[in-house]
């Protein structure tokens, strides 16, 4: 193989691109713009919701007990009304498992555990007598152990080791079942609901409950199965369908045997849990016993005096009776409720109060006991109502009456549905208002009603406005700022939905007025206020008008610390631009304000901030950016710009953005103004685009830039872009990090080069430089100076792409021009020296790229040797001058060569020869005939 | 050579009323062929009476048991003798179920399990066996119980017992002097209680009903409690003992519960352990209720209510 061929470039004069072409009167990149910009907007919103849902996500172990709620309502899809109360009934239980934890320690007495100190007589009687002897005290002791019904007391267990003793039970239950131990089985039954009357650990109950009334349940289906089978052997009867006159005599007298045990229960409540247990099984004796037994109950619960216990066993006595009657039940529920308000005082008794006040509740938190046992019935009763207005104006009226109705009041409002209470609304605040200095549940029950005020969606603007002045009376006499905080949420979304503009900023006001003056630092509660602000946004109407009140800003900027400050101004952001519809922002205040934002989000910036933060950063101020719109005034948009860019300097992506828009707007100015405003956006970029990091961007940036001085023929600027783009290149990384990966930059590199050449086609020769073609011998000598791998796909693509651009520069007249610049083809006229320079570069290439060749061969990687030396072979026929002896050697030698290496599937090598075979000219036929030779 | 007997009555729940046949099986299993000497089945019906140790000292010329009242014996032979095939062998028999007759009898009276006094009615099945081995025994109880409402002299042949409904305030003044466990200790609490029993007179097979309401009580209370006790008196003309004993206490309230509103009261009356009243020459059976009101400081109030119980379908 020779070593040097001389490369001749062929000229093509006659030859015209014959792209098809047509005439248009708007600038395609215009409309793409326009389009860009559309969608860059709904990309960015949902790029914005992606992030921050992944942040709401919720924890796994919460998951996990939602997939389990949705695996478990998935069968009962059915509208049964049964159903429906189990289904709800379930939903609440892991409410109230969830809601009612404590760390206190806790107590169990069974006497079907093992461990746990023992408080039989006969221990206490071992221990009295002291001088027995300890080998003689563990032996009676021993002998007590195997007494099944000595009572063990177990103490100090958390609240995790009750709940596992309390499923201990329920095994051990179904294990005594099993083995026929009957009795026993009802025996542990028992104690478990007595376990109900301890009311120790108050703040547990409600869960302690939830977990003794799985057992009981467990224990009633167990005596229903047995007795089911007995009388009707394995056949699926439904409860409905059980006569009780052909219960078989020995069934029933089972079934009446278990009757008696329970009624001769000599305790009350375990007595009572018992019989609601077993209550279904009265269908073995008589279906008629059911329904007066219940309205039995219902009475007998009276005479429990304990109102947390009493409350909790009406609960069950309601489940138990749904889960048998479903929708017919609901009377029970009205009823018990009933029963309820009759002993309504006895929540209130000193003696509670005492007992609460020894565990260190708070009465609020006493209170919050009642709620899901209240809410319960409440849900019953409401099902049952046929109307709904006379049974919440009785209520009401109740609460007028009674003292300390809070507690129902809180029920009623979080129970009934928004149309009714909204109807009542103001009444409920009179209420309200006579006692809410007493009242410990305040903020709750103004945070409901507020809730409901929220979906009324047809209200009187006036009766709105003597709400909301109740309302802030009453509120702005709160001690507690959290409470208040709590209640303003839903109250200002009211404000927003239903009152004027003048309204919610007097409201803003006062809570400004109310936070300082409150005395507490205000950043404890940046949370709530966030919440607050979050809920106005989402809320009110037109999301623009809140920037126009004057104590909207003042509200947000309320907190001081620099990470509560920027959550808030991410928020205020995030949400703003989700609501405001409008793509461009005019007007001054809104874009000072969110100027001001930004700046918050920016500051907080630093060394440390991960890679999420500022992608969400960068992503609102971009957004920021853009809808930002001065209209026709583009100096002051500039100036905007210049601003921006000062103040976010920090941030890569919005210096990117600034640029592109700077762009935007040299482009869009253009034919109306003079030519100050493009030299000034050209410098703009020129100056912004070494501020970036990466040095892939700022190359990108240069390109851009060129390409923008070259449109409005800034000869000058292009060329100093490209220079600066050309020193770039040994710069660009071979990585760059990008979601949290290195990725390879060669395809962008390939792409990015590839366009530069083709920008060098237009650019004109620098005439005051000695050197011809400047710049493109500028990159080829940085070419050289880089240590490319010479089996990089990358190197040799990009020598041949130089070696096209070269054969280009040769032709008398260009493919392309731009107008108003006057291209190499006119400058140089296709002067002898200059084509000449072109060649002798070319033929560099050229050897370069037969070194490559080699290289490659040597690697063994045939493919690519095999591509390149067509690419190559390719080259030289199309551009390649054939009359030339040493290109038509080169031509012969790759097309050797390539047949050499790849004798099959040379489809690649057959479209060239056919291409090759088309070509008339005289060299084209020589050629063809001497391949054919070899 | 193993051989089992036993005795399966055909009516589950074993509940006879008088002039009722008692029909079951007597299941021999052997393991092999069982040679025998007569199978016989008997039934006796009797009561136990006891006297309590606190009257001892009158009766201490006699023994301390009574001897017991005969109030049926009938035997009947289910099979002469001979030889029983291996396997389960199920002998039918029927039997009335008719009182002694006899001027002194008492007639059939209802099963009851007190303290001093008992009502037993078995079924005895015994097979003679050769000389050199032992007799089979096997016994079973069945209880019997009052066709209907036995015409007693309070009542006329009515279906259901009138109701008679008792009423009572307790407070400090209606309180018998010592009445209560705590009355010693000096300051009685303030309370007025209301209690009502919808009757006196109650069916066996019906809950006692009535209801107690707490209108005033200046102390917090600990528990309100219902109390059924028996009164058995035994003996005869050389004089008697009498004793009141609880059957079954149930707690009606639990903690201070809400004034003035009336607390059902509800009692199912425990099968055996409960019988009619009852009043023989010999002995008596009576029942009585007690409410006893319990306050935090463990002082105790109780009111007394005689009851009739009575047999009514």
């Amino acid at each position: 193989m020779p070593t040097y061929y001389k490369w001749c470039s062929v000229k093509k004069e006659k030859q015209k691109h014959e792209y098809p072409s047509l005439e248009v009167t708007n600038h395609p990149l215009r409309v793409e713009v326009h389009n860009l910009k559309h969608n860059s907007n709904k990309s960015l919103l949902k790029s914005l919701q992606k992030w921050s849902s992944s942040f709401e996500e919720l924890d796994p172990l919460l998951r996990f007990e939602q997939m389990n709620l949705e695996n478990n309502s998935e069968p009962t899809i059915e509208s049964d009304a049964t159903m429906n109360y189990s289904k709800i009934w379930s939903v609440k239980r892991t409410a109230i498992l969830n809601k009612y934890t404590t760390g206190e320690k806790l107590t169990i007495i069974s006497s079907y555990l093992p461990g746990g100190e023992k408080i039989s007589s006969f221990s206490a009687l071992l221990r009295q007598v002291s001088n027995l002897n300890e080998k003689v005290k563990h032996r009676l002791e021993q002998l007590d152990d195997f007494d099944e019904s000595s009572v063990r007391k177990t103490m100090g267990l958390s609240q995790q080791e009750f709940v596992t003793k309390i499923h201990m039970l329920d095994d051990e239950i179904k294990k005594a079942w099993e083995t026929e131990q009957r009795v026993k089985a009802f025996k542990i039954a028992i104690q478990c609901s007595k376990l109900l009357s301890d009311i120790s650990v108050m703040q547990f109950y409600p869960s302690k409950f939830v977990l003794i009334s799985d057992v009981l349940d467990n224990f009633g289906k167990l005596v229903y199965d047995r007795l089911k089978k007995k009388s009707f052997g394995d056949a699926a009867i439904k409860l409905e369908d059980i006569d009780s006159g052909l219960v078989p005599e020995s069934a029933r007298e089972t079934c009446q045997n278990w009757m008696f045990k329970m009624a001769s229960i000599r305790e009350l409540l375990p007595r009572l849990y018992m019989e609601m247990s077993l209550l279904k099984c009265y269908v073995f004796i008589s279906k008629d016993e059911i329904k007066p037994a219940i309205a039995r109950l219902i009475t007998m619960i009276r005479g429990i005096g304990n109102p947390l216990v009493a409350i909790y066993i009406r609960v069950y006595l309601c489940k138990v009776a749904s889960a048998l009657y479903g929708k017919e039940s609901e009377c029970y529920f009205h009823d018990n409720l009933k029963e309820f308000l009759e002993e309504y005082q006895q929540i209130f008794l000193p003696a509670m109060a005492k007992k609460f006040g020894a565990q260190l509740l708070t009465a609020d938190k006493y209170l919050s006991l009642y709620i899901p046992a209240i809410d319960w019935l409440l849900y019953g009763t409401l099902n049952t109502i046929p109307c709904k207005l006379t049974l919440l104006d009785e209520l009401l009226q109740l609460c007028d009456k009674t003292e300390n109705s809070e507690l129902l009041l809180y029920c009623i409002v979080s129970g009934f549905d928004s149309p009714n209470i909204i109807k009542k609304s103001s009444a409920i605040l009179d209420t309200i208002k006579k006692s809410a200095e007493h009242m410990v549940l305040l903020s709750p029950i103004l945070s409901a009603l507020g809730e409901h005020l929220c979906h009324a969606d047809v209200y009187r603007q006036v009766s709105s406005e003597a709400l909301s002045q109740t309302w802030w009376k009453i509120v702005s006499n709160m001690k507690s700022t959290a409470n208040f905080l709590q209640v303003l949420e839903p109250w200002i979304q009211f404000a927003c939905t239903q009152l004027s503009a003048q309204h919610i900023n007097m409201l803003l006001r006062g809570t400004i007025r109310y936070m300082i003056k409150c005395g507490k630092p205000i950043d404890d509660y940046s949370s709530q206020i966030q919440l607050v602000v979050k809920r106005m946004l989402k809320s009110i109407p037109d999301v623009e008008e809140l920037f126009l009140m004057d104590a909207f800003m003042p509200l947000v900027e309320l907190v001081q610390t620099s990470n509560a400050r920027t959550m808030m101004a991410k928020t205020v952001l995030i949400v703003f631009f989700e609501r405001c519809n409008s793509v461009q922002i005019e007007d001054h205040i809104i874009i000072a304000s969110l100027m001001r934002l930004c700046c918050i989000l920016h500051e907080a910036i630093n060394a440390v901030t991960v890679e999420d933060e500022l992608k969400i950063s960068s992503d609102l101020i971009n957004k920021y950016i853009q809808t930002v719109s001065y209209q026709d005034d583009a100096r002051e948009q500039l100036n905007f710009y210049v601003e921006c860019r000062s103040a976010f300097i920090k941030l890569d992506s919005v210096l990117k953005t600034l640029v592109h828009a700077v762009h935007a707007l040299a482009n869009r100015a253009r034919p109306a103004r003079s030519r100050w405003l493009s030299r000034a956006c050209a410098a703009y970029c020129f100056v912004t685009v070494p501020s970036l990091q990466c040095a892939l961007c700022r190359a990108q940036l240069y390109l851009l830039g060129a390409h923008a001085a070259l449109l409005v023929a800034c000869v000058g600027q292009a060329e100093a872009n490209l220079k600066a783009f050309v020193s770039l290149i040994p710069d660009i990384p071979l990585y760059v990090q990008e979601d949290g990966q290195n990725k390879p930059t060669h395809v962008k590199v390939v792409g990015l080069l590839s366009n530069f050449l083709s920008t060098l086609l237009i650019l004109p020769d620098n005439v005051d430089s000695s050197s011809k073609a400047y710049i493109l011998s500028g990159f080829i000598k940085t070419m050289e100076r880089i240590h490319w791998r010479k089996t990089d796909p990358l190197y040799y693509t990009l020598l041949l792409r130089t070696l096209d651009l070269l054969c280009n520069l040769t032709q008398e007249k260009y493919i392309y021009h731009i107008d108003g610049v006057i291209s190499n083809d006119e400058l140089y006229g296709s002067e002898e020296e200059f084509i000449d320079v072109l060649e002798n570069y070319a033929t560099n290439i050229c050897q370069e790229l037969l070194v490559v060749l080699k290289a490659l061969g040597d690697a063994k990687e045939t493919n690519k040797q095999y591509n390149l030396a067509l690419e190559l072979f390719w080259r030289i026929i199309k551009r390649g001058d054939l009359r030339e002896g040493s290109m038509t050697s080169l031509a012969i030698n790759l097309w050797v060569l390539s047949q050499k290496l790849q004798d099959s599937n040379n489809k690649f090598a057959k479209t060239l020869l056919s291409a090759l075979e088309r070509d008339t000219s005289e060299e084209g036929r020589l050629l063809f005939d001497k391949l054919n030779e070899t | 050579m193993t051989a089992s007997l036993t005795i399966s009555l055909k009516r589950v729940n074993k509940i006879y009323h008088e002039g009722e046949i008692i029909a079951g099986v007597v299941i021999v299993d052997t393991a092999a062929d069982l040679r025998h000497e007569g199978l016989t089945l008997t039934m006796e019906g009797s009561v136990n009476l006891q006297i309590s140790s606190k009257n001892a000292g009158i009766f201490d010329a006699f023994s301390n048991n009574i001897r017991p009242i005969n109030l049926v014996n009938t035997s009947i032979e289910l099979a002469a003798a001979g030889k029983m095939p291996i396997g389960v062998t199920e002998i039918p028999f029927e039997m009335p179920l008719v009182g002694r007759q006899s001027s002194m009898s008492l007639g059939l009276l209802e099963t009851y399990h007190g303290v001093f006094v008992n009502v037993m009615y078995t079924l005895k099945c015994s097979m003679k066996r050769s000389f050199l081995n032992k007799p089979l025994n096997a016994s079973c109880q069945f209880f019997v119980q009052y066709k209907q409402l036995i015409v007693s002299d309070l009542l006329l042949k009515q279906e259901r017992p009138p109701s008679k409904p008792v009423r009572c305030e307790v407070s400090p003044a209606t309180l018998r002097a010592g009445g209560g466990a705590g009355a010693a200790r000096g300051t009685v609490p303030h309370f007025q209680l209301y209690a009502e029993i919808d009757s006196t007179v109650c069916a066996l097979d019906r809950p006692i009903t009535g209801k107690i309401r707490v209108d005033e009580c200046s102390v917090p209370i600990k528990s309100i409690e219902l109390q059924l006790v028996r009164v058995e008196t035994c003996g005869s003309a050389e004089g008697y003992s009498k004793d009141a004993t609880e059957v079954q206490n149930i707690q009606v309230c639990e903690g201070d519960v809400r004034r003035a509103r009336a607390v059902p009261l509800h009692l199912v009356l425990p099968r055996l352990f409960t019988c009619p009243t009852t009043a023989t020459p010999y002995f008596k059976i009576e029942f009585e209720l007690n409410i006893a009101v319990i306050f935090e400081d463990d002082y105790l109030v109780t009111e007394n209510f005689p009851i009739l119980l009575l047999r009514s379908k």
